[in-house]
């Protein structure tokens, strides 16, 4: 397994990717000096959290980054048709699946949990109660929209677009106006982690109960584990 | 254990290593393989035929990367499909020429032999690549290699756990005439010591070289099978049917039958006359010859053999 | 025994049949003799076969899916809010829906400018990045059509296309709410500047978000690449640019916020309804003069346009 996720490390690290990467990921952060050059030590209020935590953070960089390195892990594979090098090989499926997964949480988690870090240290002037749970909460981010989109990249050749679709459509739209449908937004799991680390943040929304986020966080991240090795194993490998 | 010589789709179905039995492969309404059936033992089978015939997708079901649509293919008797564990014992190269640029070449072929479960790896690895000489490039990224240069690296990967089959598809793509003879003795070298090589190509001279035994794939089908020579030989034998409408069909068939590649002349009722030969070149050169000379207007030549004409394509010097 | 297959057809005995050895067999090839049309054929082939890329047209049904989501989901929201407009009206009287202040032609590209971002951004690279990973754009450039032919077409395409999207919800959103006011003449009479105005509106809208698509598909080849960045581009763009411009205020805040690329064709919008939408309504950036807001449009539209353009003209096989 440690050499499927060295390679997928390699795959996923060119140089541009890296560079934009590390560009969105530098924008939170450059808020959150903002902030705190303004503001001082004032406690974010809604509006910056609104903003920076979830517009920015959990609403588009995260579901992005992720989209874009784990949606690659399996689909580059396929497009240029080197998967059968790894398929083609004694070992179980899930042997294939787990590392590339891996791979793709690390190159994103990389950068996306430590901007967030960054940014809530610098924001909340280093609260730890709060840079705990915004970070908490990007990292479950990071691992849910990774299990979702390494299957997606492994079932369509199109799954940047219906990526898109799902990160603002669904989460963007609807789960914002249909509040029954917040269950099925990983979006709003983040949040809800947050939340529930720190209650000051987002304080005037409606959540989940923790017990209910995390089964429903480990069932999602496992979910999307399982259907992408039971695709590999059904899929004509190119 | 000898390779040459081998039989016609014997009934040895103890040494049969791969079997394929009423296999069929469809995409949709598109019949890509038809109900073919054949016996792969050790030694070197060639499987030949034209663009489009079939063989890849033959070849990629053989190795479990795509499933049957009917039938049942048994490697070293066990389904190949979802049966990870014998990719051990089996190699493939597919047609596919891409590699992972940024790796260095002999990193490559460690890390095949890695996910493989080679033991001694490093040893593997170099003995590997000694055997398709690559030595001095082994430590540079793939991207720098030429085209042959890659095809025999991925060639190391595919033997460095020095597996009981190799599966070829169309290896020698865009190998240089002294990398063909190289390879071409790597094979012999694996074939003799027992092991089993499947090749495919669309190549007449590599696989008359290299193949004791072929399997002729066209249009899906298996339109051939045994030894190379042999069915050369089988197809010299069968007579050729050949329909000609002309304006004079008698006199026509009068003048053919005196030449000696035709073996017989039947004047059908419609005037049409069919023509048995078993040499369809000459008959090709002689006809509008002995056409004119009888001042016959000939209208239409129709070879009535289909599969044939192929087969014949490609089995005839020439 | 399979039908036999006409291979070899007559060689007449005058002609090629002279002496033995050398035979010609007719095996039905024929040279072209029809017209051979000029350059202007080919800028418009490449034309329609844009068209027919971003809808996904001749390409198997998977390829129709995306496009063909984002128009039906755009044309919904047209739709929904003629539904709703109408409704109102029913039960509260005619002109209810104005009053209260339900989304009407004004809103609709506030509420939909996200989805003809993305979908510009899904489809824009189809358009470019395929011809030049794979290396057709030679096949291209040398028939008789330069770089700037092609690009010049590929553009034509999609922005026929973004027109399309972008025109089609508000004109069922117009026939909706001319359909099912009490006296439609009079409504459309009453209203018909509507009509102008959204065309003006959204053929900003689609100009500027599908330039700018094809710019940032003409530097990749990798699709997937391309639709993320141009996404990442107008989505993060957006609070960045909101949540400083707020933090710092003042002038500085103001150009900030100048720098939110999804609001630039939006003031367009503002400027043309001569009302402020949902999007803008807090943009520091609405406080400038509407000949900045427009003149700022232009240069983000022209220049990515400039810019395309370089990039292909410079193209050679």
């Amino acid at each position: 397994m440690g050499s499927v996720y060295k390679l997928t490390l390699r795959q996923l690290s060119g140089r541009w990717r890296l560079l934009i990467t590390l560009l969105l990921t530098a924008l939170p952060v450059i808020m959150g000096i903002t902030w705190r050059l303004i503001e001082g030590d004032r406690f974010p209020d809604n509006d910056f959290q609104d903003v920076a935590l979830n517009g920015m953070l959990a609403g588009v960089i995260i579901p992005l980054v992720t989209l874009a390195i784990s949606s690659a892990a399996f689909s580059n594979e396929i497009e240029d048709r080197t998967l059968a090098n790894l398929t083609l090989s004694p070992i179980p499926r899930w042997k294939i699946v787990v590392p590339k997964l891996l791979g793709a949480l690390t190159v994103s988690g990389a950068f996306l949990v430590t901007s967030a870090f960054i940014t809530s240290y610098i924001a909340f002037s280093g609260d730890l109660d709060a840079v705990l749970a915004v970070t908490a909460g990007a990292a479950i981010s990071v691992a849910l929209y990774s299990s979702l989109f390494v299957w997606t990249g492994l079932m369509t050749t199109r799954a940047i677009g219906y990526g898109l679709l799902y990160i603002f459509l669904w989460e963007g739209l609807f789960a914002g106006l249909v509040s029954g449908v917040r269950f099925l937004s990983l979006r709003h799991y983040s949040l809800t982690v947050m939340h529930r680390l720190d209650d000051r943040l987002f304080s005037t929304s409606e959540f989940l109960s923790t017990g209910v986020v995390t089964g429903a966080a480990v069932t999602v991240f496992v979910i999307f584990l399982a259907l992408s090795i039971r695709r590999l194993r059904r899929m004509d490998v190119p | 254990m000898t390779n040459s010589e081998t039989m016609n789709n014997s009934t040895g179905s103890s040494e049969a290593v791969i079997k394929v039995e009423n296999v069929s492969r469809w995409f949709g309404n598109v019949v890509s393989v038809s109900d073919v059936s054949f016996e792969i033992k050790p030694g070197i089978t060639g499987l030949l035929g034209p663009n489009g015939a079939g063989k890849t997708t033959l070849l990629r079901m053989i190795t479990g990367l795509a499933a049957v649509s009917d039938g049942n293919i048994t490697v070293f008797g066990e389904s190949v499909r979802n049966n990870s564990s014998l990719y051990s014992r089996i190699g493939v190269m597919s047609e596919h020429e891409t590699v992972y640029q940024f790796m260095k070449g002999r990193d490559f072929v460690k890390m095949m032999g890695e996910l493989r479960g080679v033991h001694d790896l490093d040893n593997a690895v170099d003995k590997a690549i000694q055997l398709v000489d690559l030595a001095d490039a082994a430590y540079r990224p793939m991207g720098t290699y030429s085209r042959g240069m890659r095809q025999r690296m991925r060639l190391a990967a595919t033997l460095v756990h020095e597996p009981d089959i190799l599966l070829l598809d169309e290896p020698l793509n865009g190998a240089d005439p002294r990398q063909r003879v190289h390879f071409q003795n790597l094979l012999q070298s694996y074939a003799d010591q027992g092991k089993t090589v499947v090749l495919s190509s669309h190549i007449l001279e590599e696989v008359e070289q290299l193949a004791d035994t072929v399997l002729l794939i066209v249009n899906g089908k298996l339109a051939a099978s045994g030894d190379f020579h042999a069915i050369r030989a089988a197809l010299n034998d069968r007579p050729y049917h050949v329909r000609v409408v002309s304006d004079s069909p008698r006199d026509l068939a009068a003048a053919l039958v005196k030449l000696e590649s035709i073996d017989a002349v039947n004047v059908e009722a419609d005037g049409e006359i069919v023509v048995l030969s078993r040499n369809v070149r000459d008959l090709q050169i002689e006809l509008p010859r002995l056409a004119k000379l009888a001042d016959v207007r000939v209208r239409r030549v129709e070879p009535l053999d289909d599969s044939l004409e192929s087969v014949f394509g490609y089995l005839v010097e020439g | 025994m399979t039908t036999p297959e006409k291979v070899v057809t007559a060689s007449s005995s005058n002609g090629a049949g002279d002496d033995a050895e050398g035979t010609v067999f007719d095996i039905g090839y024929q040279h072209y003799d029809g017209p051979r049309e000029g350059r202007n054929r080919a800028r418009l082939s490449v034309y329609k076969e844009g068209l027919k890329i971003s809808l996904g047209l001749g390409r198997g049904p998977r390829a129709k899916v995306l496009p063909w989501l984002f128009i039906g989901a755009l044309t919904l929201i047209g739709a929904g809010m003629a539904f709703a407009a109408i409704t109102i009206d029913r039960l509260a009287g005619d002109g209810t829906a104005e009053a209260v202040g339900l989304p009407s032609h004004s809103d609709f590209y506030g509420i939909a400018s996200i989805l003809m971002f993305i979908f510009a951004a899904i489809s824009g690279p189809e358009l470019l990045c395929p011809d030049r990973r794979d290396g057709v754009i030679n096949l291209y450039l040398v028939r008789p059509l330069t770089g700037t032919d092609y690009i010049v077409a590929r553009w034509g395409s999609f922005i026929t296309i973004m027109l399309v999207v972008a025109w089609l919800p508000q004109i069922i959103l117009m026939t909706g709410l001319t359909m099912g006011a009490e006296v439609p003449a009079d409504y459309l009479k009453d209203n018909w500047l509507n009509i102008p105005k959204f065309l003006g509106a959204g053929a900003a809208l689609a100009v500027y978000s599908g330039t700018i698509a094809l710019l940032v598909a003409g530097f990749t080849t990798r699709r997937a690449y391309a639709s993320v960045f141009m996404v990442g581009l107008f989505t993060v763009s957006t609070p960045f640019t909101f949540g400083l411009a707020q933090e710092i205020g003042g002038t500085a805040g103001k150009w900030l916020s100048m720098f939110n690329l999804s609001n630039i064709p939006m003031h367009v919008n503002d400027a043309i309804f001569d009302s402020v939408s949902g999007v803008t309504m807090d943009a520091p950036a609405g406080e400038f003069d509407t000949w900045v807001l427009v003149s700022w449009y232009f240069l983000w539209t022209l220049i990515p346009a400039g810019l395309l353009l370089f990039r292909y003209r410079r193209l050679s096989v």
